[in-house]
């Protein structure tokens, strides 16, 4: 089975890839084990928000400060700005209406309450234009029964910042009778009962209750899955509403994930939900095919590969206990060779393994034994070089690695 | 400490590797529908946990999941939510019901039925015999039974095709399934047809039972068992004393035997796996590998709207129908968003389950509405059923469109060799 470009891995990086390659007429199969980590996005994405532990307002102007190795380097720090302009154009055509831009960082408010410098962040949810809330007062909404925010933590946080906080109680009947399991009374699962408008209504009548026009309410995101449901709500109260990410699944997250791969298959990408890439045959530094789990001995054949199958947490990197490496072709890992190097002692210092990773050339070609493999290019959260969680550059190496590789595929051409 | 250092996962259907991450509760048909169902995580991994401490924490709800295993293609950690929960059903069975003992013996159910089609067909759609048997057997009223066939598909095969299939040069075995047996023979027929235009003899195995899924589905798993064994030996004859590959035009058929017969029932059928295939595959790879050529008639025209069924989304094998149907010059195709349709196999026929299984299908009925197409395709039967008492639209499975599509003469000249 012959594709032009064959994607392994189908999160925010692989899907980026896959539309991009599409939108330029490419046949372009992505292979994804299992649903993505955007299912764990709040909403929001992260191009830079701190270089040597400071907080970063201009990420573009900042990024000349970043080290070496980091993988904007090998996109070009002169090209960011332009290429996040392209990644924001692509949500925008995916139908993913998201607020912000490449030089000034705005703050999302995280789950727990507390801020955080951001690129673009989803229509609907709260965000300010400084780590400093210009808030006096809030009500914040409490659902009955809900396990998915913990409103406590948020609360807490926004007082520590001077805001008054009010809390509201809500309990309509549609919502709370809906889950006879407990456990499973999570955003996710109201988000699809509040696609119903009779069950909105009822939500906006709850709202208006206990609320009052003057008020900025802050609740927690648990509609609009997949439909126009949050500015319906807005519609129908008093009250201006922000929202919250919730715990994960979190419902802005599914979002951006579903838009991606709709949109990926209308433009006539190929998405293989469910299967896995076992192997791979590499012969004078060029990829010939892959074979997966379940195609079996059916080969995928393609001009290009792209590895984008992300950090640990998704399997594209593994530690045991002697070594880290690329499970499925084996390829050169930038990691420290003492397995004692890995980790620091404290758990949010800016641990060394969070930047191990798949090694590359300057254009991205993943390396094999020291060598780059000519066709095969690595992108997104598997690439070795940085440390998203401390540096806040997560979704920004996902989505502009990826157009960098497409565009290198399609000039190539 | 211990001894040794565990370094793989040892737990049955990768229980231990459940993060608790809940992706699978997002994509539960059944869960998105009825609050009776707790979801695949609480009714998955997080409930076994208990059930292995104390078995009463066996939750009746754990029937309400249909079996679709759209949870396994969303997890992301490789845990099979639905082996899981099926194995959990299997472990706490209870006395099936009149009607769940009818609907899952489909092999005694089809050898009464086609022996008195006419009047079996007859009597099954009268509104008084529907109400009777929604009162009294709890099958919902709004079903109608897939008509029976006059002839089975086995006895028309030994009387018009058995005597020439020994003349080709490559063989395979059918596993033809119920439902061609007893409904629909002609999805045999068309698969004869398009075999022998590439030149392969088709043959029956030498014993063929119902694959079990209704039985499993049924709280029947040692009958089901039996019969899988017995599907294996068959197979097994076929594989290493005939040197014939099996192939098959059920989704789900196929998926049972494949997948089911090691995950829940227990059945070693690891020399065969790998020989039993989907028709549309193994065609699908005859091409692929430039073994065989296909000519198309060119006055065919037709718009499709290809419908992934359930289990042919776990195989991860729809692809293979869908390029198939690529392959067709007059054939339009529009590929559906892969999504429930609800029926799933016996579920739907359930007066207790027929509320959810309409409403589980109702976004896949509005796309097909939409997409407008003149037959929709697809490898599974009971999807055919459900898609075409909900929407009108008529079903097609792959291999009969293909069998349509075919300059059958001048295909199997192509082939001769």
């Amino acid at each position: 089975m012959k594709f032009d470009t064959i994607i392994i891995g189908g999160g925010l990086s692989g899907l980026t890839c896959g539309i991009a390659l599409s939108q330029k007429g490419q046949r372009v199969a992505i292979v994804a084990g299992g649903q993505n980590s955007l299912h764990f996005n709040a909403g929001s994405m992260e191009l830079l928000g701190n270089v040597d532990g400071e907080e970063i307002a201009h990420p573009v102007e900042a990024a000349q400060r970043l080290q070496p190795n980091h993988p904007y380097r090998k996109v070009g720090i002169d090209h960011l700005e332009e290429l996040a302009q392209e990644a924001k154009t692509l949500l925008d055509k995916a139908g993913l209406t998201m607020s912000g831009n490449a030089k000034e960082n705005h703050w999302r408010i995280t789950p727990i309450g507390v801020t955080k410098p951001a690129w673009l962040t989803l229509e609907g949810l709260a965000t300010v234009a400084s780590s400093q809330l210009p808030w006096k007062a809030v009500t914040l909404v409490e659902l009955e029964g809900f396990i998915d925010s913990p409103l406590q933590f948020v609360e807490t946080n926004l007082a520590a910042q001077g805001v008054q906080v009010k809390v509201a109680r809500i309990a309509p009947a549609v919502l709370t009778q809906a889950r006879r399991s407990a456990s499973e009374m999570r955003a996710t699962s109201l988000a699809k009962i509040l696609r119903n408008h009779q069950a909105l209504a009822s939500l906006a009548a709850e709202i208006n209750q206990v609320t009052t026009a003057d008020e900025l309410v802050l609740m927690p995101m648990f509609l609009g899955l997949d439909d126009d449901a949050l500015a319906a709500l807005q519609a129908q109260v008093k009250p201006r509403l922000a929202f919250l990410p919730t715990l994960p699944p979190m419902v802005p997250g599914v979002r951006i994930a579903t838009a991606l791969q709709h949109y990926f298959k209308m433009l006539g990408g190929t998405y293989l939900l469910g299967d896995k890439v076992v192997d791979g045959l590499i012969e004078d530094n060029t990829m010939r095919h892959i074979t997966t789990a379940k195609l079996q001995d059916v080969l995928l054949k393609a001009d290009n590969f792209v590895l984008a199958t992300g950090s640990f947490m998704s399997g594209g990197v593994v530690a045991d206990f002697t070594r880290i490496y690329e499970p499925v072709f084996g390829l050169d890992v930038e990691a420290p060779a003492n397995r004692a190097d890995w980790t620091l002692a404290e758990v949010m210092d800016d641990q060394p393994y969070m930047s191990c990773g798949v090694a590359t050339d300057d254009t991205l070609h993943a390396l094999k034994e020291g060598k780059a493999v000519k066709n095969l290019f690595a992108i997104g959260s598997v690439l070795s070089g940085h440390n998203a969680a401390v540096q806040g550059d997560g979704e920004g190496v996902d989505m502009l690695t990826a157009l960098a590789v497409a565009h290198r595929i399609t000039n190539r051409q | 400490m211990a001894a040794t250092t565990q370094t793989t996962f040892a737990s049955a259907n990768n229980f231990e590797q459940c993060l608790k991450c809940s992706i699978c509760t997002v994509y539960c048909p059944v869960a998105a529908v009825t609050t009776a169902y707790p979801g695949p995580k609480q009714a998955g991994p997080d409930g076994e946990r208990y059930r292995l401490k104390d078995p009463k924490f066996y939750d009746e709800a754990l029937k309400l999941c249909l079996n679709c295993k759209r949870c396994e293609v969303a997890c992301p950690s490789e845990v099979r939510i639905g082996d899981i929960i099926q194995r959990a059903r299997m472990q706490h069975p209870q006395r099936p019901k009149l009607r769940d003992v009818l609907l899952a013996n489909t092999d005694v159910m089809g050898t009464m039925a086609t022996s008195m089609a006419p009047v079996v067909n007859l009597t099954l759609g009268m509104k008084p015999v529907k109400a009777v048997m929604n009162a009294t057997l709890g099958i919902d009223k709004h079903r109608t039974f897939p008509a029976y066939a006059s002839q089975k598909f086995e006895t028309w095969y030994r009387r018009h095709a058995a005597q020439t299939q020994e003349s080709f040069s490559k063989h395979v075995s059918y596993f033809h399934g119920c439902y061609v047996n007893y409904n629909y023979p002609q999805l045999g027929k068309d698969l004869v047809t398009v075999m022998n235009a590439l030149g392969y003899g088709v043959h029956l195995l030498e014993k063929e039972k119902c694959c079990g899924v209704a039985l499993m589905a049924n709280g029947m798993h040692e009958q089901a068992k039996r019969q899988g064994e017995t599907n294996m030996q068959s197979m097994r004859k076929s594989i290493n004393e005939l040197k014939r590959p099996i192939i098959t035009t059920s989704s789900t058929c196929t998926f049972t035997m494949r997948d089911e017969y090691d995950h829940v029932l227990g059945i070693d059928n690891r020399d065969v796996r790998d020989h039993l295939s989907l028709a549309a595959r193994f065609i699908y790879q005859l091409i692929d590998n430039g073994e065989v050529k296909l000519a198309f008639d060119p006055n065919f025209k037709m718009r499709v709207a290809y419908h992934t069924a359930c289990h042919m989304q776990r195989m991860g094998w729809a692809i293979f129908s869908t390029q198939l149907l690529r392959m067709i010059p007059g054939l339009e195709l529009i590929e559906l968003e892969s999504q429930c349709c609800g029926i799933a196999g016996t579920y739907g026929f359930k007066k207790e389950n027929y509320e959810n299984s309409q409403a589980i299908g109702a976004g896949l009925f509005q796309a097909i509405k939409e997409a407008d197409p003149q037959y929709v395709a697809t490898d599974c039967e009971t999807c055919k059923w459900q898609i075409e008492m909900s929407t009108g639209v008529p079903v097609l499975n792959p291999i009969s469109i293909l069998a349509q599509a075919l300059d059958v003469e001048k295909t199997k000249q192509l082939n001769q060799n």
